[in-house]
């Protein structure tokens, strides 16, 4: 579903990606994860371009998306993304968040966009809070309410940047679990997290970035048990 | 002659109050005189207004173009852009608003003196405004754009219905006192012989030798300005209502 060919980023003189060449299948989550600064970041929002790759390749459904003539807009409304900091829009009522995208993309009317907002509201029991605004919410709720404006876009993908590392400790959870349901939908997911026991638990393919390259991936039992690279070995006696 | 009127106008304001009132009827309501005021506020009024639009337009696409040249990755014509809007406003803040009006004025045959204060002053305010704006744009945090654009709406898009409408709250009290100085601004205007409220008070004054019409004319612009605030209150009040309760 997606490829990426000897993807590389520099920000001036500062490599942060060195060369990652990787396959993600429909299904898959994998999840990565690394010390700060090691650009596994900066290598998640490569894939929707967020940030502009230096240069490489990333093929997603069929397309390499990076180059001047790629309708970015296009390839993102199949790409859902989650940020540490929520980044709802706070001028918007929770509803109004989550039907910007559809209803202004012509992706869906207004009143399909609103039935479909409740039953997402539904699902993680915030109907209630339709018609607030996000100052209103708690960290927790926002987030959640966050990854459901990204899965109204109906999206094939779901690309998480570190969704629980803004979170006071006991709104952790509430995210989790979102996350975990989706997952077990059969959502394809890249998550940045620095959650091990949920790394553990939901991730089909952990992927361990460092300097700018992957330096190990496996599955998650093998990969915590069994960690063969000496900076995972050091990084996971940190963590764990 | 003129010592004499000079001697008699110091008469009458050192008299009784009685004369203050006379001095205010024949400044105002004598011949009819307070139409004059009301077509000279109109005359402000109307510069003030076609200058706030304009200036809000200018403002935006200026400041909106210097936000997408300031970029570490915006293309040549962004960076040109953004090169001639800085140009712009140093020019036009960088010099008085009397000289300009007169520049403009001689630019062109105007038909009327108060089009091209309409536009003089447009321009003017433009560059006030759009450094207003590009500081909204800037107390924006970033990830409202990469939260748009992760949505898949165009930069456009996400400029407009996500950074624009938050920037602008941010700026409404830095806005209003553009507006606000901008409404007694227009008071220059009468030097291209364009008959505002001021000019008109003046000349009254200067014909019939009383202050009052510079009283009534300064009645006038307090009214306006506390109006915009009010104006200003209200709409901070809308506003508001994403903020925390």
């Amino acid at each position: 579903m997606i490829e990426v060919k000897n993807l590389r980023k520099s920000f001036g003189k500062n490599e942060v990606l060195a060369g990652i060449t990787e396959r993600i299948e429909k299904g898959e989550k994998v999840v990565i994860i690394g010390p700060s600064g090691s650009g596994k970041s900066t290598f998640l929002r490569c894939l929707n371009r967020l940030e502009e790759p230096t240069s490489g390749e990333i093929w997603f459904e069929g397309q390499n998306i990076v180059g001047r003539k790629v309708d970015i807009d296009k390839v993102r409304q199949h790409m859902g993304m989650v940020f540490q900091h929520f980044n709802l829009f706070p001028h918007l009522t929770i509803k109004e968040n989550i039907t910007l995208a559809p209803v202004h993309l012509k992706l869906m009317s207004r009143e399909d966009a609103d039935r479909k907002a409740m039953q997402l509201l539904e699902r993680i029991g915030l109907t209630d809070k339709a018609d607030t605004y996000p100052a209103m919410l708690s960290g927790g709720q926002k987030q959640r309410i966050a990854i459901v404006r990204a899965l109204a876009m109906n999206p094939d993908v779901m690309l998480f940047d570190e969704p629980t590392s803004a979170l006071d400790p006991e709104m952790v959870g509430e995210v989790l679990d979102l996350i975990r349901e989706l997952a077990n939908e059969g959502m394809t997911m890249v998550i940045v997290t620095h959650e091990m026991g949920f790394a553990k638990e939901v991730a089909t393919r952990v992927m361990f970035i460092d300097e700018g390259v992957i330096k190990e991936q496996n599955r998650p039992k093998e990969f915590f048990e069994n960690p063969r690279d000496a900076r995972l070995q050091s990084f996971l006696s940190k963590v764990l | 002659m003129e010592v004499m009127a000079t001697l008699w106008q110091g008469n009458l304001f050192l008299s009784s109050r009685m004369s203050w009132i006379d001095d205010l009827k024949r400044g105002l309501i004598e011949e009819d005189r307070w139409k004059l005021y009301i077509e000279g506020i109109g005359v402000t009024l109307s510069i003030a207004a076609v200058a706030c639009l304009m200036g809000i337009f200018i403002g935006v696409i200026v400041a909106v173009g210097k936000y997408y040249g300031s970029r570490s990755n915006s293309s040549f014509f962004w960076k040109v852009v953004a090169m001639i809007c800085d140009v712009y406003t140093t020019v036009i803040r960088g010099t008085p608003i009397v000289l300009q009006l007169l520049i403009i004025y001689s630019l062109t045959v105007w038909t009327r003196g108060t089009y091209a204060c309409m536009i003089g002053f447009g321009i003017n305010s433009g560059a006030y405004i759009s450094e207003i704006f590009r500081s909204g744009i800037n107390s924006i945090d970033i990830g409202q754009m990469e939260a748009g654009r992760s949505l898949g709406l165009s930069e456009g898009t996400t400029m407009l219905k996500i950074i624009l409408p938050q920037a602008i709250k941010n700026v409404l009290p830095a806005l209003f006192n553009e507006f606000i100085a901008l409404v007694k601004e227009t008071s220059v205007a009468g030097y291209i012989a364009v008959r505002d409220v001021t000019k008109v008070a003046s000349s009254i004054k200067g014909t019939y030798f009383i202050s009052s019409p510079l009283y009534v004319a300064a009645v006038m612009y307090l009214v306006l300005v506390l109006f915009l605030t009010f104006l200003q209150k209200r709409l901070e009040r809308r506003l508001a209502r994403s903020d925390r309760s």
